[in-house]
């Protein structure tokens, strides 16, 4: 943002961003678009785009501005064209909900935005053109910012089309937290009939070298071809051009903070690989199939659920802090085979796991090794553990686990029950057996 | 005419311009590669950039090679870009000191959309450090428009169907950009430009030297012409030529133009019909013939013009033809106006070609060879150029060839071609650390300076040398005479290199250390050869051991006498005396010492 006395300055001149304008300071001249400024650099600089196409930062103070005439519009407008179905190509649905897949840039500002109109999506990605599109907007958001309530919306919003004659739907989305919103509709669609697909983009689809295209182009050829009723996450399978991997909604996971291939399946083998060109290669047998059943919504989500890092050092008075605001359940990220701090007196979870136990609220154990699974036999302080009431959740990830205690706390106060729900599979987050080789 | 340049210069920093990789491009051999695909994306108003769109149209996969020191997942387009490298933007704002150029008060980042594969990201990142300046010349100012610093591109390494392969130790490497105003009066004088330019660049001492570290770009206009951008002149020698060639071109495409005019007057020339005649070629002697399918098109009225010749080895048929390879890929067309028994083609066969496709005496044709949809392009892009011959020149980008001409590359690209890099925050440039940074001597003042300690010659070798530093070191602080320093450094390391000698291997401290002991008296000058000759094969070991090793030691004055002594007591005369000794004992003894003891 510009400083105060630079937008005062602005206002009195009735100088807007966009206008042409020119700077005299000193014995020199520049002349170009006034550029807003974003929240970084000198706010008592003002950005000029110079005819050349460059832009550059001139010092406020002794300047003297000019507005001369000509405006550039700033930002980013959607086309109005609607783009007729044509009988024969396939329907998909892509319900946009934030993240860099298929944005648009500002060219001026660089800025980027989503865009979720199909004469929009397929300006970008012409390969879409080769479906009929239904495109839904339902909200712009930042995955790190996302909340229950957006997988509620979202759960509802895929309900909502997969009662269409759609053959399969895309759901756009920011990459940060993409995993934790696959398990949640994995949890809340029952009956799944279609494919459900998430995408997005480690980069944005402004430069000619974002994975957004192929992205795209894999989701919808998987969301339209393939067989498998889930919800998945589409994304690259490596860091070539090459193929995408469809990994299963509650088996994945972000594995790297800027890679094109950040996500990986854990205990699971992928479901499928997808070329650009259309061709699909199952990699995993097991899996639920399309089918003419009745989708059926389960929206229910008890938000008081904490998820809780274990580390040498750790105050075992975190969970006090939660049982106090009234917090429901427990999932702990444990070291190793699924351990906590056992034996050292006042650094012990132990009385914490029995003591909530007691006060009925579930403690579930995962490993932040992520890879494998946990177990609650192999060592004494497991046995202790498992002992004071933790529920010990085989290969399921931490995160996976977060949001499926959330669905079954929405459904059973009772901790027996909550337990053999935890620790049987709904949606394909428990294993029997470990995959020897990751791919 | 109107000619400017763009000079671009890596800069020898530590690093690269975005990330913590080195910046000296790595000798070794690719450990991985990676395989990208990369697409027009819509520029600036929302129309696809002009440039991009044309190098989408051939539809490339690109291959990455990945080095370990100069490669990591910044190259890679997998990770943000590191913030500015601090060195790269002090030497960039030296240069605009240098150059008389105003520095911004802030910086700001952008993307130059790229599409030919060349960075991973489809943009280069680059900024204006400088705006305005000038240097003086001896046909006057010449103006600086621009200095920005930005990054070098990957390397290519070959091309194969469809296929690019590119190298990344390049990318990344700060680059400074020196764009001229269009001041440059002729040929001669764009040397004399690129040639100052250069030797400024290299006075700071901070820039990087060998083949490929420094590249010009030529803009040229002649009266009635177009704004062509010639790219990649990496030798000097060439500029002169490049510039008289692209004039001539030029003014002959106008010529053109008014002859076409006066052909045609007020007809207009109406697209061809593209005509298949693979029967008539079925039998050709030609085996550049016997392909799948052969297309050809008649030109009407263009009888004798595709012949002419715009410069040595280029005529307009040439013209024709880059367009045909740079747009379908062909290996090139075959016309009217070439010598046609080259091929070989018959006279008959190109009797009933003229008459498949109804060309008359008046008319040119052009043919292609090979597969159907291939040929089609071919003779769409042939289509386009001679369209573009009614109208003269064409606004574009050529690149150099070996002989100093220069071939059709792509369109001028728009200005659709920058954006802000919302990765790096601007860069705010405060006055007080402009005013601090030390300027280095220019030229023509460090040259009048050396002329007072050294000849000529030596003084126009080391003043622009890498070892100039180190020369300054050694006759400054170690005293040791300034012709020596030189010779040794510009002189001996050179005939040593050319034996074969790693001289690369001996860096500044190895050299200095010789200087020490030089100046201690350790050996003569003399002895310097062998010396560098053992140290460079083995730069472990230290100057004094191996002098030691070689024997080399300075003889001291009780043994020279010993041996003058003994000279004179064999009979020897005095006269051939100091001869005899220096011809036996010439890397041990220093004559002057020698005389003096006799
Ligand atoms: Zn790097």
């Amino acid at each position: 943002m510009y400083s105060k006395e630079i937008q005062k300055k602005l206002k009195d001149l009735g100088v807007e961003i966009g206008d042409s304008v020119r700077v005299k300071r000193g014995d020199q001249v520049y002349e170009g678009i006034l550029m807003p400024k974003e929240e970084l650099g000198d706010s008592n600089a003002i950005v000029v785009k110079l005819s050349n196409g460059y832009a550059i930062g001139i010092k406020f103070e002794g300047a003297e501005l000019e507005k001369l005439s000509g405006h550039r519009q700033i930002g980013f407008k959607s086309s109005d064209e609607k783009i007729k179905h044509i009988a024969g190509k396939p329907l998909i649905s892509i319900i946009s909900t934030g993240g860099t897949v298929a944005s648009r840039v500002d060219y001026t500002t660089g800025g980027v935005q989503a865009s979720y109109n199909a004469s929009d999506l397929v300006s970008i990605v012409p390969e879409l053109g080769s479906f009929n599109i239904n495109s839904k907007f339902l909200f712009s958001m930042m995955s790190e910012d996302m909340t229950a309530e957006h997988w509620k919306e979202m759960a509802k919003a895929v309900y909502k089309e997969l009662k269409t004659d759609t053959s399969g739907i895309i759901v756009t989305h920011g990459t940060d937290t993409m995993h934790f919103s696959t398990a949640a509709l994995s949890f809340m669609l029952k009956d799944l009939n279609k494919p459900v697909v998430f995408t997005g983009s480690q980069r944005s689809s402004d430069r000619g070298s974002s994975d957004s295209f192929i992205n795209m182009i894999c989701s919808a050829n998987f969301a339209s071809k393939s067989d498998v009723a889930e919800v998945s996450l589409v994304m690259h399978g490596s860091s070539n051009d090459d193929f995408c991997y469809a990994h299963r909604g509650t088996k994945v996971r972000k594995l790297h903070t800027s890679k094109r291939d950040a996500f990986k399946s854990v205990n699971d083998e992928p479901l499928a690989k997808i070329f650009p060109d259309g061709k699909i290669e199952m990699t995993n047998c097991n899996y639920r199939k399309r089918c003419d059943g009745e989708v059926s919504l389960d929206d229910k989500l008890e938000e008081k659920v904490a998820l809780i890092k274990t580390y040498p050092g750790m105050d075992p008075g975190i969970f006090d802090f939660y049982i106090g605001k009234k917090f429901k359940g427990f999932v702990i990220e444990g070291t190793g085979l699924g351990h906590v701090p056992t034996t050292i007196e006042g650094r012990s979870v132990i009385p914490k796991i029995r003591e909530a136990t007691k006060a009925g609220i579930p403690v579930c154990i995962t490993s932040q090794c992520l890879f494998g699974r946990v177990h609650d036999f192999v060592y004494a302080n497991l046995r202790k553990e498992f002992e004071a009431g933790a529920m010990f959740c085989g290969d399921m990830l931490p995160e996976v686990a977060y949001v499926k205690l959330m669905h079954v706390l929405a459904h059973s106060k009772d901790l027996e029950e909550i337990r053999k729900m935890m620790l049987t599979n709904i949606a394909g987050e428990l294993n029997e057996r470990t995959p020897v080789f990751e791919l | 005419m109107k000619c400017g340049i763009e000079i671009h210069q890596r800069l020898a920093t530590e690093k690269k311009l975005f990330c913590g990789c080195s910046a000296q491009p790595s000798e070794d051999k690719p450990i991985a590669t990676v395989e990208r695909m990369q697409r027009a994306v819509a520029g600036e108003l929302g129309d696809v950039d002009l440039a991009a769109l044309h190098e989408y149209s051939r539809g490339r996969k690109y291959r990455y090679q990945i080095f370990p020191q100069t490669t990591c997942l910044v190259e890679l387009d997998e990770e943000p870009p590191h913030s500015m490298n601090g060195e790269a933007l002090e030497i960039a704002v030296e240069v605009c000191l240098l150059l008389n150029s105003k520095v911004v008060d802030e910086v700001e980042v952008m993307r130059k959309t790229v599409i030919d594969g060349s960075n991973t990201s489809g943009f280069q990142r680059t900024s204006i450090i400088g705006l305005g300046g000038f240097i003086e010349t001896s046909k006057g100012r010449v103006g600086i428009e621009a200095i920005c610093l930005e990054e070098e591109s990957s390397g290519i390494v070959g091309e194969k169907a469809g296929e690019i392969t590119y190298r990344l130790d390049r990318l990344g490497i700060p680059l400074v950009e020196i764009a001229t105003s269009p001041d440059i009066k002729d040929a001669k004088h764009a040397r004399e430009v690129a040639e100052k330019l250069g030797m400024i660049l290299r006075a700071t001492g901070k820039v990087q030297r060998g083949i490929g570290t420094i590249r010009q770009d030529i803009n040229i206009s002649v009266p009635e012409g177009a704004r062509v951008e010639v790219k990649g002149a990496q030798e000097l020698g060439l500029i002169e030529t490049i510039v008289d060639k692209e004039v001539r071109r030029q003014e002959k495409l106008v010529k053109i133009k008014g002859e076409l005019e006066k052909r045609f007057g007020k007809k207009r020339f109406e697209k061809p019909a593209v005509v298949e005649v693979t029967e008539i070629f079925k039998n050709s002697a030609s085996k550049l013939l016997r392909k799948e399918c052969l297309l050809a098109m008649k030109l009407t009225n263009f009888a004798g013009l595709l012949g002419e010749e715009l410069y040595e080895n280029r005529r307009l048929g040439t013209e024709l033809s880059d367009y045909a390879v740079a747009k379908a890929g062909v290996g090139g067309i075959i016309h009217s106006d070439e010598k046609l028994e080259k091929y070989p083609i018959s006279g008959e066969e190109v009797g009933r070609l003229r008459e498949k496709i109804g060309a008359g005496a008046h008319d040119a044709f052009v043919l292609v060879a090979g597969d159907r949809k291939t040929c089609m392009r071919a003779l769409e892009a042939v289509c386009e150029r001679v369209l573009q011959a009614f109208e003269g020149p064409q606004n574009e980008v050529r690149k150099v060839l070996p002989d100093g001409g220069t071939s059709y590359m792509r369109p001028m690209p728009g200005s659709a071609r920058l954006y802000p890099e919302t990765d790096v925050p601007p860069i705010e440039i405060s006055r007080k650390w402009v005013e601090g940074i030390k300027l280095p001597e220019m030229p023509e003042e460090r040259k009048a300076r050396l002329l007072k300690i050294l000849n000529e010659e030596l003084a126009e070798k080391i003043m622009l040398s890498e070892n100039y530093p180190l020369f300054e070191k050694v006759v400054g602080e170690l005293k040791v005479e300034a012709k020596f320093v030189a010779t040794t450094l510009e002189e001996t390391l050179v005939s040593l290199r050319r034996e074969g000698v790693p001289v690369e291997k001996l860096n500044e401290n190895k050299l200095m250390e010789l200087f020490i002991e030089y100046k201690c008296g350790k050996f003569v000058k003399a002895a310097i050869p062998e010396i560098l000759r053992r140290v460079s094969k083995n730069t472990g070991e230290s100057i004094s051991s191996a002098v030691e090793k070689l024997k080399l030691e300075k003889m001291g004055e009780a043994e020279l006498r010993k041996i003058v002594e003994e000279k004179k007591k064999a009979g020897v005369s005095s006269k051939t005396l100091i001869q005899e000794i220096m011809r036996e004992h010439r890397l041990r003894v220093d004559a002057e010492e020698l005389s003096k003891v006799i």
